[in-house]
């Protein structure tokens, strides 16, 4: 267990080494994420206040796009110059490459949310004073549930040519489940001032527990060397 | 040399047993037969030139080896064992070079080395890097990207990933492909070392008089299948190059 844990810090470590370096991905993420939310306040009409519900709606849209390239990019570092096969020819589990991967896209996808949620506070003037704490847990566990699901299949088209499109069709739907709980507990905590935890929580929580355990055990399969 | 802090499996396997057992194996593919009843043996310290042409399945055969891709049917063992039980455990006496380099480009020469190092868990391996980047003349390159490199240069630094654990068996899937001339005669110089020093040695490659000069024994594939298992010393390329081709 501690060999594992220390392999998977290991490949976060240099996955954003590189990240750190060349910058390529969290520039494109976080601009694509930004634009998503001018043209969505554009066209809904920035400055209007937003509640909860709808902020997270919004959020969702950047976060969404933002994530599947953020897959697609993180992946593609593996790619290059058949990196990949070198992490597989090392004595390393399936799994801890996996957790690897998505613990670099989870971190990414944050570093996302921390520059494009006040952004969107500020455009869209958000009210999240009644409940930040509340808001931030419903969304790091809607964006664990998706970098699950994304991880997954991003290391699945990763050999094919078609990848970002490809890549949005899968994801999308799977991810589904966890976009459709966030916003209803949104909305219940915002809306209808309902305390944080119950079933909405349960729901969400089981999700991803879902989604992380079925993607580490099918990682290995979806493993192209 | 350092040695690994893993404890390789089959260590106390006499020196006599083969590096690599093959028998009646055999790779399917999306309905095709890539690899059809190979059996061979590849004692300890052996040189070994893979030949055949495109499509022959030499790739596929170095990648059933090296544990990326399990066979259809059939056995293999690596040092005297199944292969079927601690995968994990093998990799650490195997050592691959491959048409990519197997590197990642925004790194550095010495962070790609000490980062496979540490998943190989070397004793320390940031010295063995040192060590091999000497070892293949890139020690004054060690701090520079891989991708500032020419290919002659990357293909060298792939060589010293593949060596940081001490493998005992390396394989060596066309690393000559795509280098000039004096490139060429370094990693033919640098595979003979090797060799000199006791590493098991398979090459596939397609030159085939290059291969016959640098390897003891010759597997040649045709289709999938191995037609000609012999050492080199009795063969003559012609007649190695019309089995290959099939005239």
């Amino acid at each position: 267990m501690m060999a594992a844990f220390r392999q998977i810090v290991l490949m976060t470590g240099k996955d954003l080494r590189i990240e750190a370096r060349g910058r390529q991905t969290i520039s494109l993420v976080v601009v694509l994420g930004v634009l998503i939310i001018v043209v969505l306040g554009m066209g809904l009409g920035a400055g209007r206040p937003v509640t909860g519900f709808g902020a997270t709606a919004i959020l969702w849209v950047a976060y969404l796009f933002g994530g599947v390239l953020c897959f697609e990019k993180t992946m593609a570092v593996e790619r290059n110059d058949d990196a990949l096969a070198g992490l597989l020819l090392a004595p390393v589990d399936r799994g801890a490459i996996y957790a690897a991967k998505l613990l670099t896209n989870v971190i990414l996808m944050f570093a996302l949310a921390v520059v494009v949620t006040p952004v969107a506070i500020l455009l869209f003037r958000f009210d999240l004073s009644a409940h930040p704490l509340g808001f931030a847990l419903i969304m790091a566990l809607g964006m664990i549930g998706f970098a699950a699901v994304g991880t997954l299949f991003a290391a699945a088209v990763s050999s094919t040519r078609l990848q970002g499109g490809l890549l949005a069709m899968l994801v999308f739907p799977l991810s589904l489940p966890v976009v459709i709980v966030s916003t209803q507990m949104m909305r219940r905590l915002f809306q209808e001032g309902e305390p944080l935890g119950g079933t909405g929580l349960a729901t969400l929580l089981a999700f991803d527990v879902i989604f992380l355990v079925l993607s580490w055990i099918v990682f290995e399969l979806v493993l192209e060397p | 040399m350092s040695r690994t802090a893993v404890q390789p499996i089959g260590s106390a396997v006499l020196e006599s047993t083969p590096v690599v057992q093959v028998l009646s194996l055999g790779k399917v593919i999306d309905d095709r037969p890539i690899l059809q009843d190979l059996s061979f043996e590849i004692a300890r310290g052996r040189y070994v030139a893979l030949l055949g042409a495109n499509g022959a399945g030499k790739s596929t055969l170095l990648k059933v080896l090296a544990t990326l891709i399990p066979p259809t049917h059939g056995q293999l063992l690596l040092f005297g064992r199944p292969l079927s039980r601690e995968t994990t455990a093998f990799r650490s006496r195997l050592g691959m070079i491959g048409h990519g380099a197997m590197l990642y480009r925004d790194l550095s020469a010495l962070e790609n080395l000490v980062f496979f190092g540490r998943l190989y868990r070397v004793a320390d391996p940031t010295a063995r890097a040192r060590e091999l980047l000497e070892y293949v003349d890139l020690a004054r390159r060690a701090d520079d990207p891989v991708k500032t490199f020419s290919r002659g240069m990357v293909q060298r630094v792939s060589i010293a990933r593949a060596l940081m654990h001490e493998p005992d068996l390396l394989l060596a899937d066309e690393p000559f492909a795509g280098l000039d001339a004096p490139s060429r005669r370094m990693l033919e110089q640098m595979l003979q070392r090797l060799h000199e020093e006791g590493k098991t040695i398979i090459l596939a490659n397609h030159d085939i008089e290059q291969s016959l000069a640098l390897a003891e024994q010759a597997l040649v594939l045709r289709a999938g299948r191995l037609i000609i298992n012999g050492m080199t010393a009795g063969l003559d390329p012609d007649a190695v190059l019309a089995e290959v081709s099939g005239s």
